[in-house]
């Protein structure tokens, strides 16, 4: 026995050098293949025997090793994914470079800043290692220096962090520099993702970097975000951090993590445990405290906020079931009520108690965890949706306490209810947060989706609009945007049908291509010039169909659309975009995350012959 | 990869060896200090001892030196995460046929934890997908054993059925591993390794760390207690499964294969006996899926369980259960493809109809015309070799599933196919990449082959040849045949009747497939529903048609009526690859929406069109297609499972079904959603079906 072990593994051996071997040969083989590429004049790479000779071309004068060489200069913007809003130009040389020898050189006003350009630095060197198709190293290379210069000491990042970066890359005889300039360290963060857009690996060793770009950019909208449910199916953390790998390829910069629902209770609040105790689907299927506070770093890293919802008072229920046993009462009421038709938009059923006090005492704990996880100036999202007013007009605890404040049981009182939640709610994370960080001045304000609360004729009188921001989930052809923005709210725009990714798997939903979600352009501002009004928007993956087994997929490349619709707001339709979409998606597949297929594999080789 | 697998088996030598040198110690002592003579008399009944309980614990050590000379599938390499982790805060009680979670922390009276795959298991109807046909009864009462308990019996006089039926369980025992989680990491070490996550290096050390560990200590636990005969952990001293095949000798796939099994297990004195007979190795094999699902693993005890008694007599009510992959419009590894039929296998489903080569890519590299790959395929890595695709059938049978190879012919068919002027033959395909290409085919690109050119045919000859022979003999074969675009032949030839032309095409190439068969003609000929199969020109005795159109169009009942046998794939029910928008940037999307696993559930197209007994012969089966314009291998497992389950079950056993729309009685949610676990278990990244909730409170969200 023991010997067959050896034998077997000796055999594992040699299998592994006669691949080994193997390789070798077949990369000698494919280094023959004397395929050269072209950029022909409407910016489409194209073998040299394909380029149509009647179509009064002028012959190109770049050739190009392959389609993925062409495609880094080809175009206004090359493979650059979003497009640069700003000045862009590349050159259509390239050098041809190991990324060993990039050397780094960091100039930042204080330790933290630099510790964390430092990282990027290290972030950035392992993504280009991922680009390598043959060997990375590369025997005489020309050194890449990297100059990357902030100014500002801060690292806060929220709707007001500058974003803007300008980047030139010039090559001499002996080597090639690469000088970034930013305000932030989010700045220059985004500017080697672009960076990271003008490499490619090469079909013999090593990477070949555009020689020469100049590139300004910002940012359009401030907040670029993604929406992830951990709650109607649990996400293990390794997954969260891809997709965190994910946003940073496609200049994402905020997670919305609602995690929590009335599923489940994932999270770990270190002042109330029972909370993930009774409401975890499993042990393992859980967040600590530890998990959270490293993902929030991780993020951190890769320039994304994790903005925490707690959704309140619907969309809560398992979890909070612990009350009457420890003398609290009923916090959740309607609790996986049946039949749920009756108690619930959604099984299973649950909705907080807003009449019981010890139920805003949790609340208060909960929130005060969640202020800890996150940077200071950090805020949270209230949730705010889909309240069943039946649940509580069906539950003789609320109704007979109702009566007697005074309270008849219309719709009206039950929304002024539901308001004050939110109200004490607010009063409570601001003095959370006075307490915690006294040197954040201004009360942060809280966001809630959009909801009968939020109904543009009595919003005024329910939700003062400098605390509240909205976060809108209506179709695109749905007024209240605009009814909302007029009375001078702040909004997040989740476009119903055309960012909820969780569509077209249920019910009469359909799916949005990433052609679709990349046109949802979002509401203007109607008054220019003053305050930013539209801070942004979130494609959302609600996660009722989808679990670890199909999230990317479902999530990616199409979340890229929309990041391009945020960053750039481009006004050309998807179709221009769909060259540098299909290699932004090549290189998440690089990076690890598994997206899916957007056209036959032919349609990407052969530009132009799928239209 | 190949460096880990070589540290395991040197370490657990190791192990074995420190075990051993404390006795040869003493040996060496006792010669010294007695006489050599006793000391070889020592020597000698040790050895006998030795080899005494070697020879009485074969099956034990058998079952470890399967585990370990398995090659691990693709998948395996996420294995550090339990696919379906311990939920210790839950227990479970059956109420009704159904099984209710309790917060296990409220639990006063201080009872034993049920998970809930031991709950559900005992808690209503039996939990088999596809469900029994005729008879299935299971004792409430269950027992715990080890996967090292488990023992083959082969009954069979046919030398070949009993080597297929070794094969077949040596997959069963890697699977009940796999289901005992013998090669994951435990729930803590998840945990730590997340917490130290961020620091990326220490979180790699880790990983391997516990990695050698766990792969290693079941193993050394085994051994010991497989030497000395230590005390085992479960109810069980054995689980026997003798497989009976008396039948036929039958290895080859044919139509008619007896598919049909009984499942018997009787319980006696710490053993039990499953005892499963069938007519062929299919049954037999379909036998053992639904024995794999008889056992479970039970995360409070960290053991399999299983029933005392059950009987259990099955067959399919449907003979072709198919499901077809696309691998040219993407590429799909072999690995994905093993993977693929290993589920279809657990599912029953009994066809991989492989549309191996179309339009856009020829991955295929033919022995025979080696340039149809050279020139078709996407790269040199991303094409299938003979050894492939030999690989890939034996692989197949040993779960039951034929694989079908198609060529589609003469229509989607271009890029491959080009080389034939510059090597004389002329051109053998015609239209290649036209534009503009709504003109001339579909889809881009355009490509039909020339159907007047006689080493077209010659080609397609030595390919069905090729296939034949990496397939093995059978009754069926699949010839492409749809979508013709007679205005692509119009500008090279002026026949009035194009469809002549494609009629032609077609009796030629099955002639040439009969050729190709040893000049002797296949009992079923497979073409693709299309305006030709309206026609009557090719004879219902022979060709069988794939209808894909709408299940209500005219088409289906001209079929049956002109005397066809026909599989249903249609578009509205079958076509899982529906529902992803356009791909083009013009055009619509050709047939959202996406299907959902209730309506390929429900479909039930011999019943819609009410169907005589005699039309009812005449449906040969049905299959579920995936066309992978927008799929690769990053999400082909979540566009084919559970969807394909449904339709498993669908064919196999054809429940009954009075309910409305769209509506699916409780009892199959809670019983696809356990098969759903059951794949995820196995390593196949299966869509969820609802959220978790709905899967642990079975019942509440429908």
């Amino acid at each position: 026995m023991a010997f067959n072990r050896y034998t077997r593994c000796y055999l594992a051996l040699l299998l592994c050098a006669a691949v080994a071997v193997a390789d070798d040969s077949s990369e000698e083989s494919s280094s023959t293949i004397p395929s050269k590429w072209l950029c022909d004049s409407t910016d489409l790479c194209l073998p040299e025997e394909e380029l149509m000779p009647g179509l009064g071309n002028i012959q190109p004068p770049h050739r190009y090793e392959s389609q993925r060489d062409c495609r880094l200069s080809c175009g206004k913007y090359g493979a650059i994914w979003p497009m640069p809003t700003g000045e862009c130009s590349l050159s259509h040389d390239r050098v041809h470079f190991d990324p060993w020898k990039v050397r780094f050189n960091v100039v930042a006003p204080n330790a933290v800043t630099t510790q964390f350009l430092r990282e990027t630095n290290r972030l950035f060197v392992s993504n280009l290692l991922k680009e390598c198709t043959r060997n990375c190293t590369l025997g005489n290379s020309k050194e890449v220096l990297v100059k990357a210069t902030v100014n500002d000491s801060s690292l806060v990042l929220d709707w007001s962090t500058d974003e803007s970066y300008m980047m030139v890359v010039r090559t001499t005889d002996t080597a090639s520099f690469v000088d970034i300039k930013a305000t932030t360290v989010y700045g220059a963060r985004f500017a080697f993702e672009t960076l990271s857009n003008l490499v490619t690996g090469s079909l013999s060793n090593g990477l070949l970097l555009v020689s020469a770009a100049r590139v300004h950019d910002r940012p359009v909208y401030p907040h670029r975000g993604l929406l992830l449910d951990t709650a109607r199916n649990f996400l293990p953390l390794r997954y969260l951090r891809s997709t965190l790998d994910a946003m940073a390829a496609s200049k994402m910069n905020v997670l919305h993590w609602h995690v929590v629902d009335t599923h489940s209770f994932p999270l770990e609040i270190t002042r109330v445990p029972e909370m993930q105790r009774y409401g975890a689907y499993s042990n393992a299927q859980t967040y600590s405290r530890i998990d959270a506070v490293n993902l929030v770093k991780y993020a951190r890293l890769r320039g994304i906020r994790i903005m925490m919802e707690i959704d309140g008072p619907s969309h809560a229920g398992n979890g909070w079931q612990w009350g009457p046993s420890a003398g609290l009462g009923n916090m959740s009421v309607c609790l996986n009520q049946a039949p749920w038709r009756n108690y619930c938009v959604q099984p299973p059923c649950g909705q907080l108690n807003p009449l019981n006090d010890h139920m805003y005492a949790v609340l208060k704990e909960i929130l005060e965890d969640v202020a800890e996880l996150g940077a200071p100036e950090e805020t949270i999202h209230m949730g705010g949706d889909e309240v069943y007013i039946p649940c509580w007009n069906r539950t003789e605890e609320i109704t007979t306490q109702m009566k007697a404040r005074g309270d008849d049981l219309s719709e009206a009182s039950f929304l002024r209810l539901w308001s004050q939640f939110h109200q004490r709610n607010l009063n409570a994370w601001d003095s959370i947060n006075q307490r915690m960080y006294p040197s954040v001045r201004e009360p942060k304000p809280v966001i809630l989706w959009s909801s009968r609360l939020t109904d543009p004729e009595t919003i005024e009188q329910l939700l003062p609009k400098e605390r509240f921001i909205i976060q809108t989930w209506v179709s695109a052809l749905d007024p209240l945007n605009r009814n909302l923005l007029q009375r001078g709210y702040r909004l997040l725009i989740s476009t119903k049908d055309a960012w909820y990714l969780d569509h077209g798997f249920w019910g009469s939903t359909s799916y949005y291509n990433w052609r679709k979600v990349y046109d949802n352009a979002l509401p203007l501002d109607p008054h220019r010039g003053q305050e930013r009004q539209v801070l942004g928007g979130e494609v959302c993956m609600w996660s009722e169909y989808v679990d670890q087994n199909s999230l990317e997929a479902r999530i990616w490349p199409r979340a890229g659309a929309a990041a391009e619709r945020l960053w750039s707001n481009p006004k050309s339709s998807a179709n221009l975009a769909q060259r540098r979409f299909y290699r932004y998606r090549e290189r998440l597949i690089a990076r690890g995350i598994h997206p899916d297929a957007v056209v036959p594999h032919w349609c990407v080789l052969h530009e132009g012959q799928c239209l | 990869m190949c460096n880990i697998e070589c540290c395991k088996s040197r370490k657990t030598h190791n192990t074995t060896k420190q075990q051993t040198f404390p006795y040869l110690r003493y040996l060496f002592k006792m010669s010294l200090a007695v006489s050599l003579r006793r000391a070889l008399l020592v020597l000698l009944s040790g050895a006998i001892f030795i080899l005494t309980v070697l020879y009485w614990n074969q099956g034990v050590i058998k079952t470890q030196a399967y585990s370990e000379a398995q090659p691990r599938l693709h998948v395996q390499r996420d294995r550090n995460i339990d696919p379906i982790p311990l939920e210790k805060s839950w227990t479970y009680k059956c109420d009704h046929d159904r099984c209710v979670r309790v917060n296990y922390h409220k639990n006063e009276d201080n009872a034993k934890r049920v998970s809930f795959i031991s709950c559900s298991m005992t808690c209503g109807d039996i939990n088999i997908w596809p469900h029994p046909t005729s008879k299935s009864l299971v004792s409430a009462h269950t027992l715990r054993f080890s996967v090292e308990d488990v023992h083959l019996r082969l009954d069979s006089p046919h030398r070949d059925v009993r080597k297929q039926l070794k094969l077949a369980f040596d997959w069963f025992i890697k699977e009940l591993r796999q289901i005992q989680r013998l090669d994951y990491a435990s729930h803590t070490d998840e945990i730590s390794m997340a917490a130290a996550s961020v620091s990326e290096p220490s979180f790699r050390l880790g990983l391997h760390k516990t990695d050698t560990d766990v792969a290693e200590s079941p193993l050394a636990g085994s051994l010991f207690s497989a030497t000395f005969g230590s005390h085992r952990v479960g109810d069980l001293d054995s689980l026997q499964v003798k497989l009976s095949v008396h039948g036929s000798d039958q290895l080859n796939f044919n139509l008619d294969n007896d598919e049909s099994y009984k499942l018997s297990t009787t319980y006696e004195h710490r053993r039990i006996l499953v005892h499963i007979t069938a007519q062929t190795f299919f049954g037999a094999r379909h036998g053992l899926s639904t024995l794999q699902q008889l056992i479970w693993y039970d995360d409070e005890e960290r053991l399999l369980r299983t029933y005392v008694s059950s009987l259990i007599n099955d067959e399919p009510k449907f003979r072709y259960r198919g499901l077809m992959l696309d691998t040219s419009r993407h590429f799909f590894s072999v690995d994905a493809i093993k993977r693929t039929i290993s589920a279809m296998g657990l599912a029953k489903l009994n066809r991989f109809h492989w549309h191996i080569t179309d339009a856009q890519s020829f991955p295929y590299i033919s022995r025979n015309y080696p340039e149809l790959a050279e020139h078709g395929a996407y790269s040199e890595s991303e094409t299938y070799s003979e050894q492939d695709v030999r690989e890939v059938t034996e692989f197949a049978k040993i779960f039951g599933v034929q694989v079908l190879l198609e060529v589609d012919a003469p229509a989607h068919a271009g890029n491959g196919w080009d080389w034939g002027p510059k090597r004389g033959l002329g051109e053998l395909s015609l239209c290649i990449n036209q534009q503009p290409w709504s003109f001339y085919c579909g889809e881009p690109p355009c490509g039909q082959l020339n159907p007047k050119n006689n080493h077209t045919y010659l080609i397609l000859q030595r390919l069905y040849e090729e296939f034949l022979k990496l397939t093995g003999p059978t009754d069926i074969f699949h010839l492409g045949g749809d979508e013709v675009n007679l205005d692509c032949w119009a500008q090279y030839f002026n026949d009035t009747d194009l469809r002549g032309l494609w009629c032609d095409f077609m009796l030629q190439s099955n002639a040439r497939l009969k050729l190709a068969n040893g000049n002797e003609a296949l009992r079923h000929v497979v073409v693709w529903s299309s305006a030709l199969t309206n026609t009557k020109c090719l004879p219902n005795s022979q060709f069988v048609v794939q209808v894909w159109g709408g299940s209500t169009w005219q088409e289906n009942y001209d079929l049956l009526d002109n005397g066809y046998n026909v599989i249903f794939s249609h578009v509205d029910a079958w076509y899982l690859d529906c529902g992803f928008g356009s791909w083009r940037a013009t055009g619509d999307a050709a047939c959202s929406p996406y299907r959902t696993w209730q309506n390929v559930y429900k479909h039930r197209p011999w019943e819609r069109m009410r169907l005589d007994n005699k039309r009812r012969k005449q449906v040969l089966g049905g299959e579920a297609c995936l066309w992978t314009e927008q799929v690769d291998e990053n999400q082909l497992d979540n566009r084919l499972w559970p969807r394909a389950a449904a339709l498993a079950e669908r064919l196999w056993s054809d429940p009954n079904d009075d309910h409305d729309f769209d509506i699916v009685p409780p009892e199959v949610f809670r019983r696809i959603s356990l098969f759903r676990n059951r794949l995820v278990e196995l390593g196949i990244k299966a869509e969820a079906l609802f959220p978790k909730y709905c899967v642990q409170n079975p019942g509440e969200c429908i």
